[in-house]
């Protein structure tokens, strides 16, 4: 029983006491003296960076015994005894030298007080022993190499499940019995909850207890684990450990649309059994590690699982990168490792082996992501070919001559060019009207282009127009032209001859009926500012345009190749209208339009060097001009192909460019890290790369990238000594937690802590067996099985007085723990019950408020106002929309946690308001209502049913037994008063509904 | 489903302690962490207290949202006026700053001498003004951020990011009940909206549910979420309601026998009988026909002006003397209008806002005072930061946490008492700097808790309001 209180002493809200009361010293004792008054101030305010117990002397001064301050540190000794003013440790705690202020936050002058007469009175310190070094060394249970332990044998016929192994061992060693199995009912309602979040349907549990197998159970958990409901149940529990959320949190609260695909993969992989080392792969680097499967790339919604603060993001961005890397180091060390790593953030962890350089280096791993939203293509076919003409975009651009290492672009440019030997013939007809919306003086000059005059205005829109007959155009071919009257020549009029066409329309007014918008398949130009494409011309986007910089003192060509040849009878009409709306004098200064009706393939316009290139014969080329026919070609070509992919989806994560309220965060190269003492960033100290822990045996611990590598490789490292069959952590931290997913409590009762704050396993050896072998396969399915079918887990939760002495906190397990519904479990079993639960699976988030907007960013939402017969609105509690800062209340007064922070355990809560709420929320008499509904429209013949047979139904519904003759009777009683719908409400208020047996 | 409970419950139990009454008064939270693992309470102290006899039973706490202007209201600045119009700002702009510092700008208000103690008001605070001596100031209050979310959490729960429990949660924590029939922990928002951070300000974080604070809506028939269903459900009103209770409160009595030694299933049906007590007393509570018509005026309730903050102050007057033992009155929802937060003009935005508190903060002050509460009740008046001496937008100030005035009345407190200066322009604190730390561990130690032992463990660490700094400001209690 001694190690069994040991281990209650680590459990729970633990209340540690720092002692120290200044005032209560003996008289004359100055060893007393030292006791009571001023080593609890040294502990306080000192120990902290000058000790051997926090592993870290700064300036190689140690205070925690007497000959560590008479040596001194690197200034010397720090105390002269009787002589406080000569003492450096009384001056740096009187804050008077500008160089010597300490600690930061300056001591009560009462506390100065002591330790000056301390001093004076000659520093007596009984401390003469040399302090143990740091306990925070890698010899603790969780770092430990992981090794599968052997089964227990013993005597007696050997239970067959590992766990039963385990756990009747050490029960017998303490001699205590288990209790007997647990009735049929409450068997599949326990673990129906527990596997599905649901209870057992009557027919569900009519048939298994009926089933007289021998493997009832296992097939039972069997058809609970094969079943879509399990991944929706398994997923909530891994959300509260990662923090994730659908808004930001913070000052401005906003919602995250697209943060569900991540919640559908987390979902889909629970339910398909995902291995884990693929489960944390792809979390932080599905882009890595599966180019190739779209279908993983929502896993990446893990590094934008947590908070984001947008006002300090946009105005405190240093503090705000910070905090956020912080936030993401957190996450992701507690949730895979169950390492509270940030503890190291202001000086290296005062329990666990984690340094301040290896706390940095997790956050150098995150240093090239933000969080936002990202792109994604969810069908294979589209993801592939946007990738491929991206790359063909960007190629052209930034290296031409690569594009000719790909058979399938050579091949296209070949036929291009044989395809189209005879090049466009251009015409100019004359225009029948020019007309300028903001004022320009438009001339024509003789070669048919128009010239503008007069003052440049901020803004234009040049309306052309061509009357018919026209023979049909298949394309049209816009000329910007220098002239003597530009600034340097234009063919632009902003000061440095530049012009940005924003966007570039035609529409065809026929003689008669209406006029319809020409639609533009392709553009290209013979040179596009970067960033400023003739794309830009056709997008949509007024904040978008096609400019020319630096190009500009030359003549210009752009060519709009139509979807479909446009002939104009006699009294037809082509309007073509350039918009130039982007501001600054940005306006065309000279240009002409031509037309032609010869094949649309010969319509380009090309850079003048490929234009050149072409001119020469294909076999006496260089490959650069190869290569810039093949960018002049392709360019277009991708830019027609993009447009046509459906557009892509969107996933909240965190990457090195993401969209959000800012607008799009680009990390062009990942953030220098240095470690910063006190956490403090105005005090930086070394420069450190990406790296994790370093006290893991035979696990290096930083990662070493040769200069350009990009940011994914850091977080593709991190995964992998991750899932190290090295790295302890990571297997006995899933293990733990699937644990607690069944028991409520895992093996160690602290899921993300692993180190001397959290609490023991208390079955060391079986957390150490479920761990390896979890490493050994990669299922969590089959160590869910087994724990399921387990005789422990079967084992009956009415206990005798005597085992709850015994083992009153039920670490080992010789009974089951009842435990109330969660949150989800409470509202999805109301659901059920009432016969409103809606099985759809996957897709945006339903939001259980109505909503308006807010003063700023964050809208007002209003929880009462829901309309619960809404379409969707009783969907499983898994896909509705969890507001962070504004929680919904029935969820909030069922224990749902804070989302701010992880929340790797949830509490219990039972107070007067909770019962208020769970007897009056809306939710609950408005399903108390459907439930009586239900009740009256079962029966056959609804006017023989009698009274006690429709409760006698939706006891069978909420509680899933029958009803006592006691219960009847109560329960009839008050439907002859108040109705079956107060029954209702009694039944779901019940702790017979509320608790698992 | 993690079960806090069962260690406590097991703690008792190794100790040898029974079951049931004792027990039972543990997971209901009407005793704090006082009978839980702490010193044991003195139950010769007579206002309580967890670690020493608190001077304080009961908190009222005025939040003024969006941080309020120092040197418009009670830091009167005299170099503002000489040095007005120069740039003296820094040349960067600093992290949290919505832009860059514009140039000195003087306060558009008056300023006088008041009380015995000559405390210099600005001529927006004529009610507090004439209370002055009643009061301690604290006029170097310092915050570790310039953006209102991080400021906003700092205020309240100690820490920059969400997800920490609030003062309120940790008093609720720390000391539990006065009494059983009103929820401990009671925030009464402005009706126009939430603060900055939601919900999160009020949260309990990573304490157990109950010790959040309950949001308040004098707006709404029932102030108190939930207390009774809609009118939409007759069939859980008035006496189907009471006969419903009942019967639930039955059936759970039979399902527990059947579960002796279940703490957990015997705090649900306490809970429930409490929840029908507060049915019982909380309306009362909310309802003003009981009030003088004095009073009435007093709190400005006949003013449209003043009409809402007063009645907010008002009832947390009649909270507080009921027995909720912390209150949270906020002044201005998030947002760009109808809050402290003045960036556009001081001259134009700041005296709404300060006319709609002054009168209200007055009259609880008095009343306060003259029903004898104020012997153990304290009063808060606070935001989450200051603002520039600079210019911004005309006239108006930017976010600065680099000095604000925070002042305390009532119980424990040395009234006419004043601690710290800022530096000439009010830009920084000089001296007597008060950290929100300093703040929060000043009013634990009034309410008899030392904030250094006050924990709970989450994440490894055992988590205090105060983090790891803070000092009891002793200047400023009596």
């Amino acid at each position: 029983m001694r190690r069994l209180h040991s281990l209650l002493a680590s459990v729970g809200c633990a209340f540690l006491v720092i002692t120290g009361h200044p005032g209560i010293a003996g008289e004359g004792d100055p060893a007393a003296t030292f006791r009571d008054q001023v080593e609890p101030i040294l502990a306080r305010r000192c120990l902290g960076c000058h000790s051997h117990a926090a592993g870290q002397m700064e300036g190689n001064l140690a205070l925690d015994w007497k000959s560590g301050w008479a040596t001194g540190g690197d200034r010397g000794p720090a105390i002269i005894p009787g002589s406080p003013d000569e003492s450096l440790l009384i001056r740096a705690v009187r804050h008077g030298d500008a160089d010597l202020k300490m600690p930061d936050d300056k001591l009560p002058e009462a506390e100065i007080a002591i330790l000056e007469a301390w001093v004076r009175d000659g520093a007596v310190d009984p401390r003469v022993a040399e302090p143990a070094a740091a306990p925070a060394s890698g010899d603790w249970w969780s770092l430990r190499p992981l090794v599968s332990p052997p089964m227990p044998g013993g005597s007696g016929p050997a239970p067959q499940n590992p766990v039963d192994a385990f756990l009747d061992e050490r029960l017998a060693t303490e001699g205590l019995v288990a209790m007997p199995e647990t009735d049929r009912r409450s068997f599949i309602r326990r673990v129906s909850i527990d596997l599905h979040g649901l209870p057992p349907t009557p027919e569900e549990l009519a048939a298994f207890v009926a089933d007289t197998a021998p493997d009832a159970h296992e097939r039972l958990v069997d058809r609970l684990l094969a079943s879509p409901r399990f991944g929706e149940r398994m997923a909530r529990h891994w959300f509260d450990a990662i923090h994730f959320a659908d808004s930001h949190g913070f000052e401005h609260d906003v919602f995250r649309p697209n943060a569900w695909p991540y919640r559908d993969w987390v979902i889909k992989a629970f339910n398909d059994d995902l291995p884990w080392p693929t489960f944390v792969r792809a979390q932080l680097a599905a882009d890595v590690f599966f180019p190739a499967d779209p279908a993983s790339f929502p896993a990446l919604g893990y590094l934008g699982a947590g908070t984001y603060d947008h006002s300090a993001a946009a105005t405190a961005p240093k503090s705000f990168e910070n905090l956020d890397r912080d936030d993401m180091v957190t996450q992701v060390m507690s949730s895979l490792a169950s390492t509270t790593a940030n503890c190291a953030r202001c000086h290296a962890h005062k329990f666990d082996p984690v340094s301040q350089e290896d706390y940095y280096s997790l956050q150098a791993v995150f240093a090239g992501i933000g969080k936002g939203e990202v792109d994604w293509d969810p069908d294979p076919l589209a993801a592939a070919a946007r990738k491929r003409w991206q790359q063909v975009a960007s190629q052209a651009l930034a290296a031409p001559e690569t594009l000719l290492d790909d058979r399938e672009n050579v091949a296209i440019v070949a036929a291009w060019e044989s395809a189209s030997q005879a090049r466009a013939v251009w015409t100019t007809p004359p225009l029948a009207t020019f007309t300028s919306a903001f004022g320009t003086e438009l001339e024509r000059l003789d070669d048919g282009s128009i010239l503008s005059g007069g003052t440049a205005p901020e803004k234009e829109v040049i309306t052309v127009t061509l009357r018919g007959p026209h023979p049909p155009i298949t394309a049209l071919r816009l000329d910007l032209l220098t002239d003597d009257s530009l600034p340097v020549k234009g063919p632009g009029r902003a000061h440095n001859g530049n012009l940005h066409l924003s966007e570039f329309d035609a529409r065809v007014f026929p003689a008669s009926g209406e006029p319809a918008t020409v639609t533009i398949a392709r553009a290209s130009a013979d040179f596009n500012q970067e960033s400023w494409t003739i794309q830009h011309a056709l997008d949509g986007n007024p904040a978008t345009a096609w400019g020319i910089h630096p190009e500009e003192g030359k003549p210009h060509t752009a060519v709009f190749v139509l979807a479909a040849p446009v002939a104009l009878g006699p009294d037809d009409t082509l309007a073509i209208s350039l918009r130039q709306i982007h501001g600054g004098a940005h306006v065309i200064g000279r240009f002409r339009l031509s037309a032609t009706s010869g094949d649309p393939d010969a319509a380009i316009a090309l850079p003048a060097a490929a234009e050149e290139a072409l001119a020469i014969p294909a076999a006496t080329r260089t490959r650069a001009q190869q290569a810039s026919i093949a960018a002049a070609i392709l360019t277009p070509l991708a830019q027609a192909e993009l447009t046509k992919l459906p557009p892509p989806g969107k996933l909240y994560a965190a990457a090195t460019t993401a969209v959000n309220e800012r607008g799009t965060i680009v990390f062009p190269a990942p953030r220098e890290i240095h470690v910063l003492r006190r956490g403090d960033l105005d005090k930086p100290q070394a420069l450190v790369g990406p790296g994790a822990l370093s006290a893991i045996a035979g696990l290096p611990s930083r990662f070493e990238f040769p200069p350009g590598t990009p940011e994914s490789a850091r977080r593709a490292a991190l995964a992998d000594w991750f899932v190290d069959e090295r790295n302890p952590l990571t297997w006995r931290s899933i293990a733990n937690r699937i644990w607690q997913w069944h028991f409520g409590r895992g093996l160690c009762d602290t899921p993300g802590d692993f180190g001397r704050m959290g609490g023991l396993p208390s079955h060391p050896e079986l957390l150490d067996w479920l761990a390896a072998e979890i490493r050994r396969t990669g299922s969590l399915k089959a160590i869910h099985r087994l724990i399921c079918t387990s005789l422990a887990y079967r084992r009956d939760s009415v206990c005798p007085p005597e085992l709850l002495h015994a083992d009153p906190d039920n670490r080992l397990l010789a009974r089951m723990s009842p435990h109330r519904l969660d949150a989800e479990s409470f509202h999805d079993g109301v659901l059920l019950a009432s016969g409103r639960l809606d099985d759809t699976r996957g897709g945006p988030a339903v939001a259980h408020f109505s909503q308006r907007p807010g003063a700023q960013l964050t809208p007002i939402l209003d929880y009462d106002a829901f309309d619960w017969d809404s379409p969707g609105a009783t969907r499983r509690s898994i896909y509705r929309v969890v507001w962070r800062g504004i929680p919904d209340p029935l969820f909030d007064a069922l224990d749902f946690p804070d989302l701010g922070l992880l929340a790797p355990t949830r509490g219990f809560s039972a107070s007067p308001l909770q019962a208020l709420v769970l007897a009056n929320n809306r939710f609950v008499l408005h399903h108390a209502r459907h439930l009586a509904r239900r009740a009256e429209a079962a029966a056959p013949d609804p006017a023989a049913d009698p009274l006690p047979a429709k409760i006698g139904r939706m006891v069978q519904w909420t509680w899933q037994r029958v009803p006592t003759s006691e219960e009847t009777a109560e329960l009839v009683e008050l439907a002859k008063h108040h109705g079956l719908e107060a029954v209702a409400r009694a039944l779901f208020n019940a702790d017979e509904f509320l608790f698992v047996d | 489903m993690s079960l806090l409970l069962p260690s406590r419950r097991d703690l008792l139990a190794a100790a040898g302690g029974g079951f049931g009454s004792v027990a039972l008064a543990h997971l209901l939270a009407g005793e704090g962490r006082g009978g839980e693992g702490g010193p044991p309470v003195d139950p010769s102290w007579p206002l309580g207290g967890l670690h020493h006899p608190a001077k304080v039973r009961r908190v009222i706490q005025l939040f003024m949202n969006g941080g309020a202007s120092p040197m418009d209201s009670f830091d009167f600045k005299p170099a503002l006026e000489k040095h007005h119009g120069e740039a003296l700002g820094p040349k960067e702009k600093p992290e949290g700053f919505t832009g860059p510092a514009g140039n000195v700008l003087k306060s558009p208000f008056p300023f006088a001498r008041h009380g015995e103690t000559g405390r210099w008001v600005s001529s927006m605070f004529p009610c507090q003004a004439e209370r002055v001596d009643r009061m301690a100031f604290l006029m170097a209050m310092k915050t570790t951020t310039n953006v209102h979310g991080p400021a906003s959490y700092m205020m309240n729960t100690g820490f920059m990011l969400p997800g920490f429990p609030c003062l309120g949660a940790w008093v609720s924590y720390g000391l539990g009940r006065i009494v059983d029939d009103l929820p401990e922990f009671v925030v009464l928002p402005d009706p126009r909206g939430l603060p900055y951070n939601q919900k999160g300000n009020f949260s309990a974080g990573f304490l157990p549910a109950r010790h959040q604070g309950t949001v308040v809506d004098l707006g709404r028939p029932e102030p108190i979420p939930d207390i009774f269903a809609s009118d939409a459900f007759p069939f859980a009103r008035g006496d189907a309601d009471r006969d419903t209770l009942a019967a639930i409160g039955r059936l759970n009595r039979r399902h527990a026998a059947a579960r002796p030694l279940d703490t957990q299933l015997e705090a649900r049906i306490a809970s429930g009988e409490l929840a029908a007590r507060m049915q019982l007393s909380a309306p009362a509570t909310f309802d003003l026909a009981g009030e003088t018509a004095a009073t009435i005026a007093a709190y400005g309730l006949e003013q449209k002006e003043t009409a809402d903050f007063g009645k907010r102050c008002l009832m947390a007057r009649r909270l507080v003397e009921r027995g909720t033992r912390f209150v949270q009155v906020w002044s201005g929802p998030q947002g760009a209008v109808d809050n402290w937060d003045n960036h556009g003009s001081i001259s134009r935005e700041l005296p709404p806002m300060a006319k709609s508190v002054d009168q209200p903060i007055g009259a609880l002050l008095d009343d306060l005072r003259d029903r004898g509460l104020l012997s153990d009740t304290l009063v808060i008046w606070t935001t989450e930061f200051g603002r520039t001496p600079f210019a911004q937008g005309g006239d108006g100030r930017d976010h600065n946490g680099g000095t604000f005035v925070t002042w305390l009345a009532g119980a424990g407190v040395k009234a006419g008492a004043t601690h710290g200066e800022s530096d000439e322009l009010g830009y920084q604190t000089a001296t007597g700097t008060t950290t929100v730390h300093d703040l929060q561990a000043t009013i634990l130690h009034l309410l008899g808790i030392d904030h250094t032992r006050l924990t709970f463990r989450t994440a490894g660490v055992d988590r205090r309001l105060t983090d790891v700094h803070g000092h009891v400001v002793r200047e400023v209690l009596a």
